[in-house]
C-alpha cells in the first residue's frame, strides 16, 4: 500500500522513501543471490582456484609451492615467451598499418605497405625463433597441441563459413521445400556430438568396406587407414614436406570433415538470417541504377553480411579452440598426438597423468590465447566489417 | 547476359519475364547442389538406422541396408547394454537441471531488467564474464570442488551423485542474459499499474511478467534441455560407475567396454537422439530462430 501512495503523491517523507530504496535494494539482491551462489562458486572461483592451483606442483594432492615453474614447463623460459610474443605483435602490427594503409593518401600507401610489409617479414623471423627456442627448452607436446589446434581451426572455420554462404545464397532464392531443406542442413548441429562422432567413427574406420573407403574407391583411390592414420594428408598424396607446411595428418583431417559437417548448417541458418535483414530497397535502388547483378553482391550483398561473417568467423575459431566431446570419441592410440588439441591435452594431463599444477598452468595459457585471438580478430576484422 | 543475370536475382522478383535457357540451367545446378548437400548431411543419420537394424555380421561387410530388420537390436541395447539405465538417468539430470534454471534464471534475469540496486551492473558483467571462460579452465578445481577436496560439501564428495550433474548447470549467465532482454523491454505502465493495485515484485512477476514471457523462456528451456542432454565432458569425469552415468557418457563407455558391436552401439545412438529429434521437429521454428537470434549451442 505504501508504494501506491508513493506514485500517487509525490511528496514523501524521507525515511518512507528510504525504507521503500532498501526494500527494492533487497529484492534485488534475494532475486539474483540463487544465482549468484551457483556462478561464484562454479563460475568464477574455479579461475581463481585454477590460477592457485598453477602454481603448485599439485598431483591429485597440493604440493610445494613452485611458482611459475608449471609456466616454464610449457615455454622454456619468459625470454622465449617474449621474443615470440613481440613476433606476434609485430605480424599484428604490421597487418594493422597494412590495412590501413588503404584508407591513406596514394603515396603514403605505397610507403606503408613497403612498411608493412618488411614488419611483417620481421616479426615473421622473430616469431620463429622464439617458437623454436620454446620447442628446444620448453613442452613440445603442448606447443604441438597448439599447432594441431590451429590446423583444425584453419582448416575447419574458412571451409564452413564458405559452404555456408553458398547454401545461403542458394536457398535464399524462390526454392521450392526451403523449409525442408533448411531442416536438413540444421540437423547435424542438432544432434549431439556424441551422437555422431560415434557413427563417424565407423564411417572413418580403418576396414576396407567401412563408408569413407567406399567412396574414395569410387574415385579409385586404394582404402585408407583414416581416424588410424598419424601421417600428414599431403604426404599421402606424395607431396614430401615436414614440418609445419606438412599439415594436418589424415586422422585429424577425418576430424575435420566431421566438424565442417557438423558445423555447415549452422552457418546456412546464421546467414539466412543475415541476408533477411539486409532491407529490399536497397536492391531496388541499385537496379534503377542500373547495377549489374555481380555488382550488388560486391557492393550490396557483402558489406551488409560482413557483421554476420565476422560473427561466424570469430565464434568459429573460439569454438575450435574449446571443442572437445568430437574429437575425443573420433581420436586413436594409433593417430598419436597428431589429433591432440590443446583442450584434449590438458584433459590427459589433469585425468590420465594426474599432473593437476600443470594442467591448470596450460588451460590458463589457452585461455589466455583464447581471449588475444578473440581481441586480435576484434580489432583486424572489426576495421572492415561495416555495421549498418 | 545483363539482362539473364537480371532474371536470376532472388530478391526483385519481375513477373511475367520470358525466361532464358541460362534461367533453367542456374535453377538446375542450384537445386542439384541444395540436393547433394542434404544427401550429404542426411546420410549419416541414414547410415545409423540402417546399420542399427542390421546383424554383426552385416555391418562389417560393405552393405547399406540390412536385408531383414533387426528390431530385435534395440530390445538388445536397452536392456543388456543398459541404454534404458544411462537414458532415465539422463531424463532425470535433464529434469532437474531444467527446474533449477528455471527458478534461477528467471529470478535474476527479472532483477538484472527491473529492480535498481547497487552494484547491478558490476555483477552483471560478473555474470556475462563467465560465458567467455573456456570449460577446460573450470573444470579442473570443479572437479576437487565436487569431490569435497577444497571445502566440506554435504554429503562428503558428489562423485557417482545425482548433485554433481546438475547443481553446477543450474544456473548460467547465458541464460539470465536472454531473459534480462525480454523483461527489461516489458512497459514500465504495466508496473506502475500493478503497484498501483498493491502488487510486490514476486507477485508482478509471477502474474504479469512470466505469462507475456512464455517464447524466452522457451527458448532458455530448449537451450537447458540441449545442453543438459548433449553433456559429456564432465559426467565423463564425475561419474565413474553406472548410478548416474548419463546416456552420452554411456554411449562413449559402450564402445570401449563393450567392443565392436556397431549394431547395438548404432541402436542406442539412435536412442540417444530420439528426445532431442522429437523436441526439434516439435519446436522447430522457435528452435532454429532461438539459435539464430542468440547464435549459442547450449
Amino acid at each position: 500500500m505504501t508504494e501506491a501512495t508513493i506514485s500517487v503523491k509525490p511528496k514523501v517523507s524521507g525515511t518512507t522513501l528510504h525504507k521503500l530504496r532498501t526494500r527494492e535494494q533487497i529484492t534485488g539482491y534475494l532475486f539474483t543471490l540463487p544465482a549468484l551462489i551457483i556462478i561464484l562458486v562454479f563460475g568464477l572461483f574455479p579461475i581463481l582456484y585454477s590460477f592457485y592451483m598453477s602454481l603448485f606442483n599439485w598431483r591429485v594432492t597440493k604440493g610445494a609451492f613452485v611458482g611459475d615453474k608449471n609456466y616454464l614447463l610449457i615455454f622454456g623460459n619468459w625470454t622465449n615467451l617474449l621474443i615470440t610474443l613481440a613476433g606476434v605483435a609485430l605480424i599484428v602490427g604490421a597487418f594493422w598499418v597494412w590495412s590501413n594503409a588503404f584508407k591513406s593518401l596514394s603515396k603514403g600507401e605505397t610507403i606503408a605497405k613497403v612498411l608493412a610489409a618488411v614488419v611483417m617479414i620481421v616479426g615473421g623471423v622473430v616469431f620463429v625463433t622464439g617458437w623454436g627456442q620454446m620447442l628446444d627448452s620448453g613442452n613440445p607436446s603442448f606447443l604441438k597441441s597448439l599447432i594441431v589446434t590451429l590446423y583444425y581451426a584453419l582448416g575447419t572455420v574458412p571451409a564452413e563459413v564458405i559452404l555456408g554462404m553458398i547454401l545461403a545464397f542458394l536457398l535464399y532464392q524462390d526454392i521450392v521445400g526451403k523449409d525442408i531443406f533448411r531442416m536438413i542442413y540444421f540437423l547435424p548441429y542438432v544432434t549431439p556430438s556424441v551422437t555422431s562422432a560415434v557413427v563417424f567413427q565407423i564411417i572413418f574406420s580403418l576396414r576396407e568396406t567401412s563408408i569413407a573407403n567406399m567412396i574414395i574407391g569410387w574415385f579409385g583411390i586404394s582404402p585408407q587407414k583414416w581416424r588410424f592414420e598419424p601421417k600428414p594428408l599431403l604426404n599421402l598424396l606424395g607431396l614430401d614436406i615436414s614440418g609445419f607446411l606438412a599439415g594436418p595428418s589424415l586422422a585429424l583431417f577425418s576430424i575435420m570433415i566431421y566438424g565442417i559437417w557438423s558445423f555447415v548448417g549452422y552457418n546456412t541458418v546464421i546467414f539466412l538470417a543475415g541476408l533477411g535483414n539486409i532491407p529490399k530497397e536497397t536492391y531496388e535502388a541499385a537496379e534503377i541504377d542500373g547495377a549489374s547483378k555481380s555488382q550488388m553482391f560486391r557492393h550490396i550483398t557483402m558489406p551488409l553480411l560482413s557483421p554476420t561473417t565476422f560473427y561466424l568467423t570469430l565464434i568459429g575459431f573460439i569454438g575450435t579452440f574449446k571443442a572437445f566431446n568430437h574429437i575425443y570419441v573420433l581420436r586413436t592410440p594409433s593417430a598419436g598426438d597428431s589429433v591432440i588439441t590443446t583442450s584434449l591435452l590438458i584433459f590427459d594431463n589433469f585425468y590420465k597423468a594426474n599432473q593437476y599444477g600443470v594442467a591448470t598452468a596450460q588451460a590458463i595459457v589457452l585461455f589466455l590465447v583464447i581471449l588475444g585471438l578473440t581481441l586480435a580478430q576484434n580489432k583486424l576484422m572489426g576495421e572492415r566489417v561495416f555495421y549498418g | 547476359m545483363d539482362n539473364v543475370v537480371e532474371k536470376q536475382k532472388p530478391v526483385v522478383v519481375t513477373p511475367r519475364v520470358k525466361r532464358s535457357r541460362f534461367y533453367y540451367v542456374g535453377r538446375i545446378l542450384t537445386y542439384a547442389i541444395l540436393i547433394l548437400g542434404a544427401i550429404v548431411f542426411i546420410f549419416p543419420f541414414f547410415w545409423m538406422i540402417s546399420s542399427s537394424l542390421m546383424t554383426l555380421g552385416e555391418t562389417i561387410t560393405r552393405q547399406l541396408m540390412p536385408k531383414v530388420p533387426q528390431w530385435v537390436n534395440y530390445v538388445d541395447a536397452w536392456n543388456q547394454a543398459k541404454f534404458s539405465k544411462y537414458f532415465l538417468n539422463s531424463v532425470l539430470i535433464t529434469l532437474g537441471t531444467l527446474a533449477g534454471l528455471l527458478i534461477t534464471s528467471i529470478l535474476a534475469g527479472y532483477a538484472f531488467g527491473r529492480i535498481d540496486f547497487k552494484g547491478k551492473n558490476i555483477l552483471f558483467g560478473l555474470f556475462l564474464a563467465t560465458m567467455m571462460i573456456p570449460e577446460s579452465v573450470t573444470l579442473i578445481p570443479n572437479y576437487l570442488l565436487i569431490r569435497g577436496n577444497i571445502f566440506p560439501i554435504p554429503g562428503g564428495t558428489w562423485l557417482n551423485k545425482y548433485w554433481s550433474l546438475t547443481v553446477p548447470f543450474i544456473a548460467n549467465a547465458f541464460s539470465i542474459f536472454l531473459l534480462r532482454q525480454f523483461f527489461a523491454q516489458i512497459p514500465k505502465e504495466l508496473w506502475d499499474a500493478a503497484r498501483i493495485d498493491g502488487a510486490d515484485h514476486l507477485r508482478f512477476l509471477i502474474q504479469v511478467v512470466l505469462p507475456i514471457s512464455k517464447a524466452p523462456i522457451m527458448t532458455v528451456l530448449l537451450f537447458g534441455f540441449t545442453g543438459s542432454w548433449n553433456a559429456f565432458q564432465w559426467p565423463l569425469l564425475v561419474t565413474t560407475n553406472d548410478t548416474w552415468r548419463p546416456i552420452m557418457v554411456g554411449l562413449w563407455s559402450f564402445v570401449n567396454e563393450a567392443g565392436p558391436q556397431t549394431h547395438l552401439l548404432m541402436a542406442g545412438a539412435v536412442i540417444s537422439l530420439i528426445p532431442i529429434l522429437i523436441i526439434y521437429f516439435l519446436t522447430q521454428k522457435q528452435f532454429t530462430q532461438g539459435i539464430a537470434t542468440t547464435g549459442l549451442k547450449g
